[in-house]
């Protein structure tokens, strides 16, 4: 049924209810004082209509709400207290106003009639409403279709309420009288179906025990008044003989109610904590694949463990760097957790527990200083790896103690847990990894830009240059300058450090000598300068090794100074030089002892000599084994291809090296430069260098 | 990955830090902590020994240079002893032997802070 239909049939249900209980009023107004059978049976049809549409129209009305047993139970109560009142008082204030009430109600006039029916209305809407409570809580979690012994019972109602037309006939009271023998027994019958109370909570149920006693009561004393209000026989016998069977029914239903509960009850806790262990464990294992924040999950397995061991406070020890420190601190004070478990971990033999172990604070001798009254403890260890990370405690006061359930329930909670802060754990790492990765992208995309793309194209040189950039980025940086027709300059650099930091300064260093080789012919002085200028920016901790050459093509000279930086080669008639002038890294000393102790070196070129540059990650460069590759192999791969191309020398050495390192990844950046002084003479030929494609290659790993 | 550990011993005024492993970017932070320990203890007069390191990056080599003002302010010094070939190229290299002083052996540094000592008082 749709939402509109549903309304419009209710619409009906309460337009009928208001009807009847007009034409009751009027038949009432008019017809009130015949005794007539006739009369009296219409007025019975009227009010019976009446308190059925009203019954109809209250179940639509009140089914949409969520049913709690207890709730329906306190209705009850009320109601049963309003019925009370009304039937108490009614008499009395109305033999106050009105004199002898009984003899009025034999010639109704329209105040009395107008009274007695409101007074009517009133006790149908209790009543109506205390029928449709109980027919909620009939239904309540029954597992079966039982309606057809409700149906049955709500028929013998109606037949024994409507038999009482025949009161002033006593030879017919039989007829009645059977009718409500057999209500009683369909009552009873369905009485004993009460299904719902197992699925209360242990306090609910103490209070039902309550409730149930002071309904029955009432009940009781309703039934007991009820025979007194001449307002209600006079208004409907059937409606006083419904209300009767109905205070019967609360009177069975609630004695067998009270019995039932008081039986549940020893059950009531196991029963109690079953519910909370299975509902625990649910929204624990959801929680598993939910929970991204370590903080959270923590406090959150201390929650859960409190409720999983019926504890009265619960945290964690954990481990981590050496620190040992409680953590997520349910229904506990700091004082008191620090000292008890201080006390546990001196009474844990680490590693060896594998299972909750139960610990007594007896013992303790510090037990005075705790600000509550903690006695029996429970400790969970938790785990990842096989490897001990901390402890799950839980806490009873006074003279609570965990028994072999709890210890059970602990056990497993705390396998749960250990899963879920390893996963927690584990996807904080790969976070974490992510983040460095980026990083580490930035820091190549950086590098990647500041190196040359290409390798200048000269008269007097063959130059070729290689970098491979390492993973974490090493910070190595080499560039070549034309500063004027006859002069080049040429760098290489290498930044302490990894990853972003070193990838800024070399961008830095990349402004440094730039500008400065504009204005500066000298490589000892663009040193110095750039160490004074480096002075302000770099940390205590970075420096940079560099060298700065520069070839006269017309005097056929190379002038280089040396930062701190791997020797320049020179290799010259099948001997390997080591060009290595004294000179301080820049970024450690920003005194005059840096000038002093920097030297610069000229020497005069020869044909086919080879300049070679590079950085530590080529003899550096590591096997499995973590050796080096070492300058002596490096050097010996140079002297023999030296007289080879520039590109085929370092396509060699770099085979070498790769070759070298396979099956382990590069640790730092891997730069070399190789530029090959040729005569002017010779230029015809050879002139035509490839122009090898930009030289930056992406490892493969 | 590569282990990297440090140790200390007091002998009289001098400390000695004992370097095993191999210190590069990943391990240096192990080092710094090790110096801040003693800088900040007022313990200036400092020996490093690096008979069992087999490894030292350029991130290593800024620990020394983070920490050598404070202490020269301090008038202590650090002063590097028992290095390998290898270890002292990479030191050399990048001119360290010009700022640092650096030993064959560990007694003839920890006698060179006496040496001062006595000249001093």
């Amino acid at each position: 049924m749709n939402f509109k239909t549903e309304n419009l049939t209710r619409n009906i249900k309460f337009k009928a209810f208001v009807g009847f209980a007009i034409i009751l009023f009027f038949f009432k107004l008019f017809f009130g004082s015949n005794d007539s059978v006739i009369f009296r049976v219409l007025n019975e049809v009227f009010v019976i209509l009446t308190a059925a549409f009203f019954i109809l129209y209250m179940f639509d009305f009140i089914r949409a709400k969520k049913i709690n047993p207890l709730a329906l139970i306190i209705n009850i109560g009320i109601l049963n207290v309003i019925i009370f009142f009304l039937i108490i008082f009614s008499d009395p204030i109305l033999n106050w106003i009105f004199g002898n009430v009984k003899e009025r109600l034999s010639k109704p006039d329209l105040v009395i009639s107008l009274i007695s029916f409101l007074y009517g209305l009133l006790f149908i809407s209790s009543v109506s409403y205390i029928f449709f409570t109980f027919k909620e809580l009939y239904f309540l979690k029954q597992k079966k279709n039982v309606s057809i012994y409700f149906n049955t019972m709500i028929i013998f109602f109606l037949a024994a309420s409507f038999a009482s037309v025949l009161n002033p006939y006593p030879d017919l009271h039989y007829i009645k009288t059977t009718f409500i023998i057999i209500s009683i027994v369909l009552i009873i019958i369905n009485s004993i179906r009460i299904s719902w109370i197992a699925f209360l909570v242990k306090k609910e149920k103490v209070s039902l025990l309550v409730f149930s006693v002071i309904i029955f009561v009432l009940f009781i004393v309703n039934i007991a008044n009820s025979s007194e209000s001449h307002l209600l026989s006079n208004f409907s016998t059937s409606l006083d003989q419904f209300m009767n069977l109905m205070m019967i029914y609360g009177i069975i239903y609630f004695g067998i109610l009270f019995f039932t509960t008081l039986f549940h009850l020893p059950t009531a806790e196991a029963y109690d904590r079953k519910t909370q262990e299975i509902s625990s464990l649910q929204y624990f294992s959801k929680l598993i694949t939910q929970v991204l924040d370590f903080k959270e999950l923590s406090e959150t397995v201390t929650e859960i463990a409190v409720k999983v061991c019926n504890s009265d406070a619960s945290w964690i020890i954990w481990t981590e760097n050496n620190e040992t420190k409680p953590l997520a601190k349910k229904n506990i004070g700091i004082v008191d957790t620090n000292l008890i478990s201080g006390y546990i971990l001196s009474k844990i033999k680490k590693d060896s527990e594998s299972k909750t172990v139960l610990l007594n604070l007896d013992k303790f001798e510090d037990k005075g200083k705790l600000s509550e009254k903690f006695n029996s403890i429970a400790v969970s260890p938790i785990k990842t790896h096989n490897e001990i990370k901390g402890y799950l405690v839980a806490a009873k006061k006074n003279d609570f103690i965990f028994d072999d359930e709890d210890k059970s329930a602990m056990d497993t909670f705390s396998d749960y847990a250990s899963i879920a802060i390893e996963n927690s754990r584990l996807l904080e790492e790969s976070i974490e990894k992510e983040r460095l990765e980026k990083e580490f992208d930035v820091a190549r995309e950086i590098q990647r830009k500041i190196l040359p793309s290409k390798n200048p194209e000269l008269e007097c040189l063959s130059i070729s240059s290689v970098f491979i950039p390492a993973f974490e980025v090493g910070g190595d940086y080499y560039d070549f300058f034309e500063l004027s027709e006859n002069k080049f300059g040429f760098v290489i650099a290498d930044v302490s450090g990894k990853g972003i930091s070193a990838a800024f300064i070399m961008a830095e260093l990349k402004g440094i000598f730039e500008s400065l080789s504009k204005i500066i012919e000298t490589p000892k002085e663009i040193l110095v300068k750039a160490n004074e200028i480096l002075h302000r920016t770099l940390d205590r901790k970075n420096f940079v090794s560099a060298a700065y050459g520069v070839i006269d093509c017309k005097k056929e000279t190379l002038s280089i100074s040396r930062a701190g930086h791997c020797p320049v080669l020179l290799i010259r008639n099948n001997i390997v030089q080591n060009i290595r002038p004294s000179g301080i890294g820049l970024g450690l000393n920003f005194t005059d002892h840096f000038v002093n102790t920097l030297d610069e070196i000229q020497i005069n070129l020869e044909e086919d000599d080879l300049i070679v540059l590079y950085t530590d990650g080529i003899t550096e460069a590591k096997n499995i084994n973590l050796d080096d590759f070492g300058s002596i192999e490096f050097e010996k791969i140079l002297l023999e291809n030296c007289d080879k191309h520039v590109d085929e020398i370092s396509n060699k050495v770099m085979r070498e090296v790769t070759l070298f390192s396979q099956n382990i990844s590069q640790h730092d950046d891997i730069t070399l430069v190789i530029l090959k002084w040729k005569q002017k003479l010779n230029l015809d030929g050879e002139n035509k260098w490839q122009n090898s494609a930009p030289q930056l290659k992406t490892k493969v790993k | 990955m590569a282990e990297f550990s440090t140790s200390v011993e007091d002998k009289g005024e001098v400390s000695t830090i004992y370097l095993k492993g191999f210190l590069d970017a990943h391990t240096a932070p192990t080092l710094e902590n090790t110096f801040s320990g003693l800088v900040d203890n007022g313990k200036y007069s400092i020996v490093v020994n690096f008979k069992d390191l087999s490894y030292i990056s350029s991130a290593g080599l800024g620990v020394f240079m983070a920490f050598i003002e404070k202490v020269r302010e301090n008038e202590g010094d650090i002063k590097l002893s028992v290095m390998s070939d290898k270890v002292f190229n990479i030191f050399d290299l990048l001119g360290f032997p010009l700022l640092y002083e650096i030993f064959k052996t560990e007694e003839e540094a920890v006698n060179k802070f006496r040496e001062n000592k006595n000249l001093g008082s």
